[in-house]
Order: structure tokens, then sequence, then C-alpha cells
């Protein structure tokens, strides 16, 4: 199942983009100075958007030559990349994508050819479908958590080192009840934004040196 | 417009093949599929979020009719697109220091690639075939594929000591806590921003 | 591979010369005619890597330059172009990259070091500090006789001294000089742990490209160098560091966490570095030092971490695991074989006793001096990577104990076993241990280079 490892998919999609003479800039520059602008962090449209560990979008402006004895050849068109590492499959993704940012996806997409918008979902599922590249080969370190999972365990990790370092040479007693309580705060505490540099963490771990 | 994302880099690189060799770099990519040892060189250079390579045969090229020209190439095309942790020489460095083989069973159907080793034509023709990102997102900038890793033992191992806080006596706890810490104390480097490059 | 001739290489870069007492004298050149005129007339006073059939003599004499030392010397443009890019820029310039922040930030470097206007380094090692005088005393002469150069700063270097001996420690109280590599047509005894890992376990020497210029390295190919290749062969890059030493919070820091350690002081502080003070490396010997080890060659640097992989006897962060991790990595050790340096530093200062009152002010620390092929690939990845961040280690952001960056909030682990003499440990709110005063790259030619540039005749082609 090359588009999956585990339990996580890579799925690829080569959309080409409109070739208007009269456009100025041309699309392809259009694409890109949307993209320039757009935030890569907690604020990136796929942040917001559901199931996404990590994607790129990228302007293929053509092939490379790569010199004699090779032939030099182009492309007549150039292609919107878009390499996505994500929790669900092409339909259940692109869904929730087209669910929770529309207004991003068209702002990217309408420089494509015969992109319909996001806002007919059946239509939007059926232009991404025909630009999907089938993945020949696809590789995860970590294919069997998804992205909560993972950005819980990221914070948990956090928490678990800083509990440790201020509970060293406890006695047992107050140790158990200061973990009990750890528990139950990490608990409460909420899955940390994706796409943010540093998980922000409220949670204190109690202990001799807070 | 950066090929840097925290503390992962995505790399693209498109290279042309003879459509007659196709067949049999699928042919070694089913085979790496299926024979898991021979992934294992990859999990253990454990600096690879994801990565990915894409055939797109000369005919395959997406075609959507209204007023696009459909393409007339004579090569396929291979897509490679890597999301990997430490920076660009590092990378290359250890593919070429470790897994020249597996690399030139890849690349060498790619036209005019010059072999993984030595390292400096390898890192002329990757700079030639590399091309660069417009956007590049990652849900947790501040970790790398290590960091993930040692993050899920963390919070396994924790969610195995949860199932005793109740039930155990203090002596008893204390005894699973140190248990605890055991197995996951080579695992709680702390997560944050990358080295500068 | 074709045999080195140590006549043209300078000594300094083949051997340690085990004198005591060392001073670096800093040159500024004024005039382009005049500075070659002074070093081709220092030419036969550089001591080279020639054998010493007649013991050692008084003093040795060896000379480096930074770029814009070059660029002083009139080279042409499109040699001076062909350095390495790192090397152009100059060690402060790359202070971000090598996390040489807070504490450590070019705005709190000697003043000497602040400046930008250090050409040259005149190196000189001596028996005895009569013999350093005299030979500091000669060289500032023949620079006024020729008005070649001008002498902007010296620093003084020297074992520690101890019941009036020398010896091997530095201030923190660790042996060191441990693990220098061993390098293919080199003439040094090779030891087991000091070259390449191989895949039958047994240690060769490494290529000699990695440390001099001109040849294979381990990458298998004659690496780009700098134009022409006679001024660039047998020719290597230097990495010039004052570290001062913050002895007194140290110790400090020792003592107040060995009183949470249950396997005493002494352990904990061989958990930080993976060798016990006297030297005895963990990996060997985890429960006590071992000093029949240390002074056998074929030991002392012999040992991986196979068996160890949690780090239980050397922690995984611990600073010789992070600096020369051997096996660590898996693959043979082939990961980490063009990341080695040679280490040619000393101490500076007085050495304080053990109980001694001292303060973290006072003057003391290591020169810090390895030589490299490359400085982007050796010294600078290990700094930015090992020393200063912790993925390769599976260290997260964790930086090196003693000489990472800490600014008040390092971490550091020590893993441990059920046994209550070998337990786990955190040790947080690390302070800096180590503070960067000054340094730059620079860049040490050949004889025949050093001909060359006296002589004005580099030619880029």
């Amino acid at each position: 199942m090359p588009n999956q490892n585990g339990k996580l998919y890579g799925l690829t999609f080569l959309a080409p983009i409109i070739d208007d003479k009269k456009a100025t800039p041309s699309h392809d520059l259009q694409i890109r100075a949307y993209l320039a602008t757009l935030p890569t962090d907690q604020n990136s449209p796929f942040a917001k958007a559901p199931s996404t560990h990590l994607c790129r979008l990228v302007v293929m402006d053509d092939v490379v030559f790569v010199g004699h004895p090779a032939h030099e050849e182009h492309l007549k068109s150039k292609y919107l990349i878009f390499e996505t590492n994500c929790d669900s499959d092409a339909t259940d993704y692109l869904t929730g994508l087209a669910k929770t940012i529309p207004q991003q996806l068209d702002a990217i997409w309408s420089h494509c050819v015969g992109y319909p918008g996001a806002a007919n979902l059946s239509e939007f599922l059926s232009y991404m479908k025909a630009c999907q590249l089938k993945t020949t080969f696809f590789f995860a370190a970590v294919n069997d958590k998804s992205l909560p999972e993972s950005l819980r365990a990221l914070a948990t990790q956090r928490a678990v080192v800083d509990f440790i370092a201020d509970h060293q040479g406890m006695d047992p007693g107050r140790l158990q009840s200061e973990f009990k309580q750890f528990l139950a705060e990490l608990k409460a505490c909420p899955i940390p934004e994706p796409g943010a540099m540093a998980p922000l963490r409220n949670i204190k771990t109690g202990g001799r040196n807070e | 417009m950066s090929n840097i994302n925290g503390k992962v880099y995505a790399m693209n690189c498109v290279t042309p093949m003879k459509p007659w060799k196709t067949p049999i770099l699928r042919l070694i990519f089913f085979l790496l599929w299926h024979i898991k040892s021979k992934q294992q060189d990859l999990i253990n250079l454990s600096f690879i979020e994801f990565a990915r390579w894409v055939i797109v045969p000369k005919t395959q090229f997406p075609y959507l009719g209204n007023r696009q020209h459909k393409e007339q190439l004579q090569y396929d095309y291979l897509l490679f697109f890597s999301n990997f942790n430490g920076t660009w020489n590092q990378y290359i460095d250890a593919f070429s220091a470790v897994l020249s083989t597996g690399l030139n069973l890849i690349w060498r159907w790619s036209e005019k690639f010059p072999g993984a080793v030595p390292i400096t034509p390898f890192k002329t023709y990757i700079a030639q075939v590399q091309f660069d990102t417009d956007y590049y997102y990652t849900a947790y900038p501040y970790a790398t594929a290590n960091d993930l890793k040692a993050a899920h033992i963390v919070q396994a191992s924790l969610d195995q000591l949860s199932q005793r806080v109740d039930t155990d006596n203090p002596d008893q706890f204390a005894e699973h806590y140190l248990q605890f810490v055991l197995q996951v104390q080579a695992h709680l480097g702390v997560t944050g921003a990358a080295p500068l490059c | 591979m074709s045999k080195l001739n140590e006549t043209d290489i300078q000594g300094f870069v083949l051997r340690g010369y085990n004198l005591p007492f060392a001073r670096h004298l800093f040159l500024h050149f004024e005039d382009s005619a005049r500075a070659r005129k002074f070093i081709f007339e220092l030419l036969d006073q550089i001591t080279t890597g020639q054998r010493w059939d007649h013991g050692k003599p008084e003093s040795t004499l060896n000379i480096a330059f930074t770029h814009r030392g070059l660029v002083a010397l009139d080279l042409p443009t499109a040699t001076l172009l062909s350095f390495p890019v790192e090397f152009q820029e100059g060690m402060k310039r790359r202070a971000e990259i090598l996390g040489d922040t807070g504490a450590s930030d070019p705005t709190k470097w000697d003043e000497l070091w602040q400046k930008d206007g250090i050409h040259s380094w005149l190196g000189i090692s001596a028996v005895s500090p009569e013999a350093l005088d005299a030979r500091s005393a000669q060289l500032q002469s023949l620079m006024s006789e020729t008005n070649g150069a001008t002498l902007l700063g010296s620093q003084d270097a020297a074992s520690l001294f101890f019941d009036g001996k020398p010896c091997n420690k530095e201030h923190f109280g660790f042996t060191d000089g441990f693990g220098n590599p061993d390098y293919l047509g080199v003439d040094r005894d090779s030891q087991p742990g000091q070259g390449k890992l191989m895949p039958d376990g047994t240690w060769q020497r490494l290529a000699t490209g990695e440390l001099l210029l001109g040849y294979a390295d381990e990458a298998g190919e004659l690496p780009p160098a700098p134009v022409p290749h006679l001024l660039a062969s047998n020719g290597t890059f230097m990495v010039y560091r004052k570290l001062h030493q913050n002895v007194a919070t140290f110790r400090a820091y020792l003592d107040s966490q060995a009183a949470n350690y249950g396997g005493g002081k002494e352990k904990l502080a061989a958990k930080f570095i993976g060798r016990w003070r006297d030297g005895t490396p963990l990996e060997l010997s985890p429960d006590q030092p071992d000093q029949s080890i240390v002074m056998d060659p074929a030991r002392s640097t012999n040992f991986t971490y196979a068996n160890d992989p949690s780090g239980t006897r050397c922690p995984i962060g611990a600073h010789v695991r992070r600096v020369h991790p051997r096996d660590a990595f898996g693959f043979n050790g082939k990961l980490i074989d063009r990341r080695r340096i040679t280490r040619r530093g000393l101490p500076y200062g007085k050495a304080a006793l053990e109980n001694e009152p001292i303060t973290d002010s006072d003057e003391r620390g290591v020169i810090f001096i390895a030589l490299n092929a490359s400085l982007v690939r050796q010294f600078e990845f290990i700094q930015q990577q090992w020393i200063n961040y912790g993925n390769d280690a599976h260290q997260g952001n964790d930086k090196d104990i003693l000489m990472g960056n800490h600014g008040g909030k390092g971490r550091f682990v020590v893993q441990g076993d059920t046994n209550l003499a070998n337990p786990p440990l955190v040790c947080s709110h690390l302070p800096n241990f180590v503070e960067l005063r000054g340094g730059d790259y620079f860049f040490l030619p050949s004889i025949t280079a050093l001909g060359m540039i006296g002589m004005d005749l580099v030619d880029p082609r």
C-alpha cells in the first residue's frame, strides 16, 4: 500500500498551474507570493485543519536538465506540488481540509487548471483525485501514532522530565501523592497546539524546586 | 519560503529516467517494501521523519484539459521528498557514508547520477536536481524523529505506571517509580528550537 | 598512500610537543611587503615535523594566519576566495552557529579578540619559562628589525604543576589529552580506540586527509581545497578558543549534586565526563578508577559503547561519549569517521588545589586548539551538533554538561540502575562551567606554502 505506512498516509498531489500569458504576475508567481506570507506556525491553515503531521507546497517550475548526454526537455506547464504526511486517507483528509480551510485552499489552488473551489465537496474531491500521484515508496519513522497522540506524548515527555528532576530523593508517600496530582494535571491539560515552536505548558510539577 | 521549519528540512529532488529503466526501479522499491530488513538501515539513520519517492511516468503528469498543454516528454521522472533532521550536509554525509549501496540502487537509473561515493560529485548532483520549497509546515517543529520516539516511550511507560498509583502502597509505588525512571532515563532530553545554521 | 614529507609539515600539526610551557603571540601586519619579508626571515626557525634525534629543543615555533591575515599579505583574490566560507568569515561571525552567545558572546570576549586585528598566530612551546622568554624576545626583535609585524597581544599557557611537576590535568581536575586520532602516514604510535572502528571491531588509522589538506579523506576522494594546490597541501586549519573555566561554580555544583547522588562525588564527576578524574574510562571500569588501564595504551582508549546502550556505565550525554561517539550511532561507527579533530591545547592560569579558596573571576581556563582539514565538517559540527545540542545522541536539546552554553537552564541525565551506588540522577539548572573569551580560525600552512607567501609567489592556478 504505497500511500500508507502503518497508520500514516503519504499523499502526493501534482496540480497543473494555469498558463495565462496575460496574467501579471503569472499564476505560479501569484501562488508563490501567497505562500510566502502564509504562516507556517500554529497559525498555519494546516494547524487548524486536522491530521497533518508535516506538509509542503512547492511550485515545480520545470524538470532539470542534468547535462549531456542526457537530453534537454521542458515541461509545458508548471505544477503545484502538495506533499502531505497525515493520519487519514485521501478522501477523509481532503474533506477535512475543505471543511476547515476552504478560503486558503481556494487562494492557492484557484491558480490551477480546472480547480472547482472547495465549496462543492464532491467536485473538490474529484479534482484533487485527478491530481493525485501514486506514492511509490513511503517511509515514516514513527508510523503508528496519530498527530494528537504525538503532540500529547511530546508534552508528556517535557512534563515528566521536570517531575523526575523535582522529585529526586523524595519520601515514597509524598512522591505517590504528588504523582497522582501530576497525572491529574497532565490529563486536564489540552493537547498542545500543532505548529507551535514550544508546547505551552501550564502544568506545575510541584516538588521542592518550583 | 524556506526549506527549513524548526528542526526539520524539506528536500525536493527531480531526476530524469529513461523509461525502460523505470520498471527496474519499481521492482527495487517493491522488494524494499516487502523485505523489511532492508528498511532497517533507514530506520537506524534516525534523522528522517518522513520520506517518499514518486515515479511520474512521462504520460502521467496530471492533464486536466481546459487549454492545458499535454506534456510530451522523453523521460520518466523520479520525484523525491524528504523530511529530515539536521543540516543538508550532515544528511548527505550520513547517507554517503553508510547507505551508499541503497542510494545507488535507487538513483543509478536516473540520468547522470554519479554514485553516492565519493561525496563531492554526489553533493554537486543533488544541488543540481534539488528545487526549493515554497511552504513548509510541521505540527512539531521543536521535535526530531528521535524526540518523537523518546516521547512515545515516555508516554507508554507513564501510562503503565499510572495503573499502579492507586493500588500500590507507598513503598511498592516507590519501587515501580524507580522502574519507570530506569525505563525512561535515556529518553529525557528537553525539546526546543533547532541549532542555527 | 604517499609517505608524508615531515620536513614540509609544521611539527605542531603532526605531534603534540609535550613541552610544558607555551606562549601564543598575536600579530598584525601593517604592510604586506614587510610582512612577507618577516615571514621569509622566520622560515628556517619554524619547527617542522621532523623527528628530534638529539632530544627536545629548548623551544619550538609555529605560525598560522587568519583569513584577514592572508588578505593583509596580499594573496591573489582568487586564492583568498577559494578558502572555505567559514574560514573567510572567521570564528566571531560564526558565533550563533557555534552557540557562542550569552556569556560566550563576542561582546564579552577579551579586548584582543573583540577587535578584528589579528592576522597571525605565532606559537612558541618551551621546556622552561626562561626558554619561552628568550624565544619571545628573539621574535620581538625580528619583528622590529623587519618592521614586518606588530604584537597585538599574547597568551601564556602551561601544563598544571602539582608538587613542582607538570601533569595532564585541567582545572576541573580531570586528566586530559586522551584520544587524539591516529592518521595514516603520521608517525605516532597508534592505540586501539583512537583511529576509526572497523566492522570486525579493530581500529585502523584515519585517512590522512581528515587532518591534512591535499590527501584523500574518509569520503573516498581528494577533497576540495584552496588553490593553488601547493599553497594548501600539507596545511591544515586550526581552531583557537580561549575557554575560561568557572572552577568555583563547577566545584560548588558538583558538591551540591553529589549530596543527592548515591555513588559519591568522584563517581558523579566521572559520570559528567565519561572518565574518572584520573583518566580511567567509565566503560572499562564503572565502579572505581584504575590506573593500570590508564597507563596501558592497549586499553586506555580501547572501548566501545555497544554493551552500554542505556548509558548505565557511561551516561549517554557524558562529554567523551558526545565528542567521540565511537559506535554509539550504530553502523560500526562509520558515521563519525569524518567528525574527528586533533587537539593541541594547554591550560592557562594557576592551578588551584582542591580546598583552595578560589573565585570564578580568577584567570583560569584552557586554550582549546583543534586541528582539522575542514572547519565546518569537523570542529563546527561537533560544537554545534554534539556540544550545544543533543539530537544525534538522542538527548533532544540537552547540551554537553561541561562545555555547553547552558545559561543556568541546562540539564544532564545520569542514567543508572537499581544498584544504590549507581542510581539515576537528573542534574538541572546547569550553569556555564565554561565561557568563551576569544578565538578565531587559522590556516597553518606547509613550509613550502610559507615560502611561497614569503616570496610573494602565490598564483591561484
